[in-house]
């Protein structure tokens, strides 16, 4: 029951894109407009309003702004590949095992991972190891591991078996057919996780903050704390972008990556 | 095929009736006319994409026609309230469409609950109408369209759409899905049907043999559902209208008239022990048979028996081709 | 740091305060069962209204998928200046964030329903809304369940992080923890807070799916 419910949870929430071919839909065009609606709209309120005063004034300007946004994408970016260099091959190996025990061991394990919060994981690392960019990067790829994880595993899975039989019939070795074959046939699915990972890691690297571990979080959270709705904003809506981007790049990339004709 | 005497159906009318669909230059259906009488089948026969499927779907308008009138009974179809409509069509699709999630006396009470019919009235239907599709209610009146096969489920769904007894039924390859054998039996099962309650039927289907075995009244329909030929299968078979008809009755058209004959209506020779050393026939056996026995035999002729079993007559192959009107020598062309 | 920590104190520092715990974990539950309340009846009110609409449902799955790509605690924060913090904001936020499985799902269920099914049930005579109701509903029922059933793990996930804007819920634990870095017994807070949070997701999970298995048809349990 507990296969079923990963299955369902991960085909629900990681589905590749499954446009069917058409480049231009309503999402890919929307999003960047929304982004560039909401920056303009972001910047219009902050103009406006007139000066910061001092405590804004710290983080309402452009370096700071932008210290914490590539801070934000370089843990996001560098925890989404490490995700992928670790996870893909996991799932190559996971799917090839014939035990039911170890699958149903990754499903549970996978079914337990999804249920706990990521600030959760974030803090209990932190209490453990220290707070700081590494344990932020630890956290990211353990918590993004999972869609990356369970799509690489059904992504091979859904590969329809009767190509593969004739791939072995053609004489192809197993290391052939999976990189020739299964791995480009599963490849929407696995991007598909792939993506999800990435807003995952934007997402969490958000509350990396609390760990010192620097980003947009700190923008929001000094707003908090510091009563600031100006600055608040500015974090909020800057780091829903970088959200977005992300997605939209990522959709970009599936569908690039794509092979024709699946 | 033998009309029924008491008939619950309506008349339908179609006049000029026509579909054409926005996005393509050639009509599906063009000036369709036809008059049904009440109580008979009518067989729409002809290839895909010929639009006979298309036409049918009009009468109750799941396909809205372009132009053109239909009336059931003298009532135009296209004025009235589609819903209300459909709750007096019996309607069943190649698909079948049974409703998954309801059980098989569920599925069969849809549209009587529709109409408000009350609990017992339902449930006594429901188990009358199981009975005459010949699946035991006791066994199949809870049961799951899933756990049927799909011969079982293709009657429950004639049942369905017989349940608040309308007077027309609309019915598109209904035996389609299933195999040879089943097929055979639910055809019978079919006209032993019709035969007791002679509704106005509108029976779509792209095998030929089964329109002759079926109908009353046969439309075979070129592209755009022109209307090649409309009459009985005999007269079809007999006097095709043009090549079109010719290649749809396909090879041994007389035999297949033959099947359309019984012995009992035949007149027979004299009985006599001779004659019957071929064997004998009954009397409602179509001459189709008769032949068949006497080639597989040899010799010329073959005894006729009545229902009790005794020997009333006998046949000749002349006499069998007297009854078509053909030489002998002309068979199997 | 893990050198000054002893697991066995677990147990005891949770009878200390079982109070608090299990006030905090009925907030929690509370807060999720609110806001899936909420998302709920907008969501599959939603999915009922556009599933056979191409444009209106794209737009609706893509703007509440834009809502899930938003970081909840950005979502959360944006919320502040207009509803101040605690319940209100969390339970908005939530319940946004849980509309995108549950549309998503209720839409694709109801257009799964076989054609054939659709057609006999038009062709008997039942009107759209009643096919909608009682055709087309009762079939799409378990992948709507779905939908709920992910968007609870989703709210219950991201409700931990709404004690940052004095939201309700066991998050209070695990922000207890950290701000007590290096105090004896901030791991314990942080692990409690952590393992009931994980605990509830999963019983809400055990639940749905019992509640799948005993509100499905027979006739369409796989």
């Amino acid at each position: 029951m507990s296969i079923q419910a990963a299955q369902d949870v991960s085909t629900s929430y990681s589905q590749p894109s499954g446009r069917k071919g058409k480049f231009f839909t309503a999402k890919r065009i929307g999003t960047p407009i929304l982004i560039v609606v909401a920056l303009s709209a972001l910047l219009l309120f902050l103009y406006t309003r007139g000066e910061p005063d001092s405590i804004e004034g710290f983080a309402l300007n452009w370096e700071y702004q932008l210290a914490r946004i590539d801070e934000h994408i370089r843990i996001s970016i560098t925890a989404a590949l490490l995700v992928a260099a670790i996870a893909i091959p996991l799932g190559i190996i996971a799917s090839r095992t014939k035990s039911r025990f170890v699958r149903g061991f990754i499903t549970s394990f996978a079914n337990v991972g999804q249920a706990t919060p990521a600030i959760g994981v974030i803090i209990l690392l932190a209490l453990i190891i220290g707070i700081g960019w590494t344990t932020a990067i630890i956290a990211l790829v353990l918590y993004g591991m999972l869609p990356v994880l369970r799509n690489t595993m059904a992504g091979l899975a859904q590969v329809d078996p009767f190509v593969v039989e004739s791939a072995k019939g053609m004489g192809m070795t197993p290391l052939q057919i999976l990189f020739r074959i299964e791995l480009p046939l599963a490849v929407p699915v696995i991007l598909a996780g792939f993506r999800t990972t990435l807003v995952f890691s934007v997402g969490v690297a958000t509350i990396a903050t609390f760990i010192n571990a620097g980003g947009l979080g700190e923008t929001i959270v000094v707003g908090l704390k510091l009563s600031r709705p100006a600055v608040l904003l500015t974090g909020a809506v800057v780091v829903s972008c970088i959200a977005l981007l992300m997605d939209w790049l990522a959709g970009l990339i599936e569908d690039v990556l794509r092979p024709k004709g699946v | 095929m033998p009309k029924s005497n008491n008939t619950s159906g309506a008349s339908i009318e179609l006049l000029n009736v026509t579909k054409q669909y926005p996005n393509q230059d050639q009509a599906a259906v063009e000036n369709f006319s036809m008059k049904i009488n009440p109580g008979e089948l009518i067989m729409l026969v002809g290839p895909s994409g010929c639009g006979k499927t298309t036409t049918m779907k009009m009468i109750n308008r799941i396909i809205e026609p372009t132009s053109g009138s239909i009336t059931i009974d003298g009532e135009d179809v296209l004025s009235l309230d589609q819903n209300t409509l459909r709750r007096r069509i019996g309607y069943v699709i190649q698909q079948i469409g049974l409703f998954p999630h309801m059980t098989i006396a569920e599925n069969v009470s849809v549209v009587p609950k529709l109409l408000g019919w009350s609990k017992e009235k339902t449930a006594a239907r429901v188990e009358e109408l199981l009975s005459v599709v010949e699946l035991d209610p006791k066994t199949f009146l809870n049961r799951y369209p899933k756990q049927l096969s799909g011969g079982q489920q293709q009657r429950v769904g004639v049942a369905r759409a017989l349940a608040a007894d309308p007077p027309v039924m609309l019915m598109d390859e209904p035996f389609g899905a299933t195999d040879p054998i089943t097929r055979e039996k639910l055809q019978a099962e079919f006209l032993r049907l019709q035969e007791s309650i002679g509704k106005t039927i509108v029976f779509v289907t792209h095998d030929f043999d089964e329109a002759i075995k079926l109908g009353d009244r046969i439309a075979v329909l070129g592209p755009k559902s022109k209307i090649e030929q409309f009459d009985t299968p005999a007269r079809i078979l007999a006097n095709p209208a043009s090549e079109y008809v010719s290649s749809f009755i396909g090879e041994g058209a007389a035999l297949k008239r033959l099947a359309l004959l019984l012995v009992g209506n035949t007149k027979m020779g004299a009985a006599s022990k001779a004659n019957a050393k071929a064997g004998s026939v009954s009397v409602s056996d179509n001459l189709r048979e008769a032949l068949d026995r006497i080639v597989l035999a040899g010799g010329n002729t073959i005894g006729v028996q009545d229902a009790t079993g005794a020997t009333v007559g006998s046949l000749s192959i002349e006499q069998i081709s007297e009854a078509l009107g053909a030489d002998v020598s002309a068979l199997g062309k | 740091m893990l050198g000054k920590y002893d697991l066995s104190t677990i147990w005891q520092f949770m009878l200390d305060r079982v109070e608090e715990i299990t006030e905090l974990t009925l907030e929690h539950i509370g807060v999720v069962l609110l806001s899936l309340a909420f998302a709920s009846i907008i969501g599959v009110g939603i999915g009922l209204l556009v599933w056979n609409k191409p444009i209106s449902r794209s737009f609706a799955v893509a703007s509440t998928g834009v809502i899930l790509t938003v970081p909840s605690m950005a979502l959360l924060a944006m919320m502040i200046p207009v509803f101040g913090l605690g319940w209100v904001p969390t339970v908005i936020a939530l319940s946004l964030y849980s509309l995108l499985p549950i549309v998503r799902n209720t839409v694709v269920g109801l257009r799964e329903v076989s054609p054939a099914v659709m057609e006999s049930a038009t062709g008997m005579g039942m009107s759209k809304f009643r096919v909608l109701m009682q055709i087309q509903f009762p079939i799409a029922w378990p992948v709507i369940l779905t939908g709920l059933r992910v968007a609870t793990q989703l709210a219950v996930g991201i409700a931990a992080i709404a004690a940052y804007v004095a939201g309700p819920g066991l998050g209070e634990y695990i922000f207890k923890g950290l701000s007590m870095l290096g105090a004896i017994h901030a791991l314990n807070f942080a692990l409690v807070g952590t393992l009931l949070i994980v605990l509830i997701a999963l019983t809400f999970d055990a639940i749905f799916i019992l509640i799948t298995r005993y509100t499905t048809s027979k006739g369409i349990r796989a």
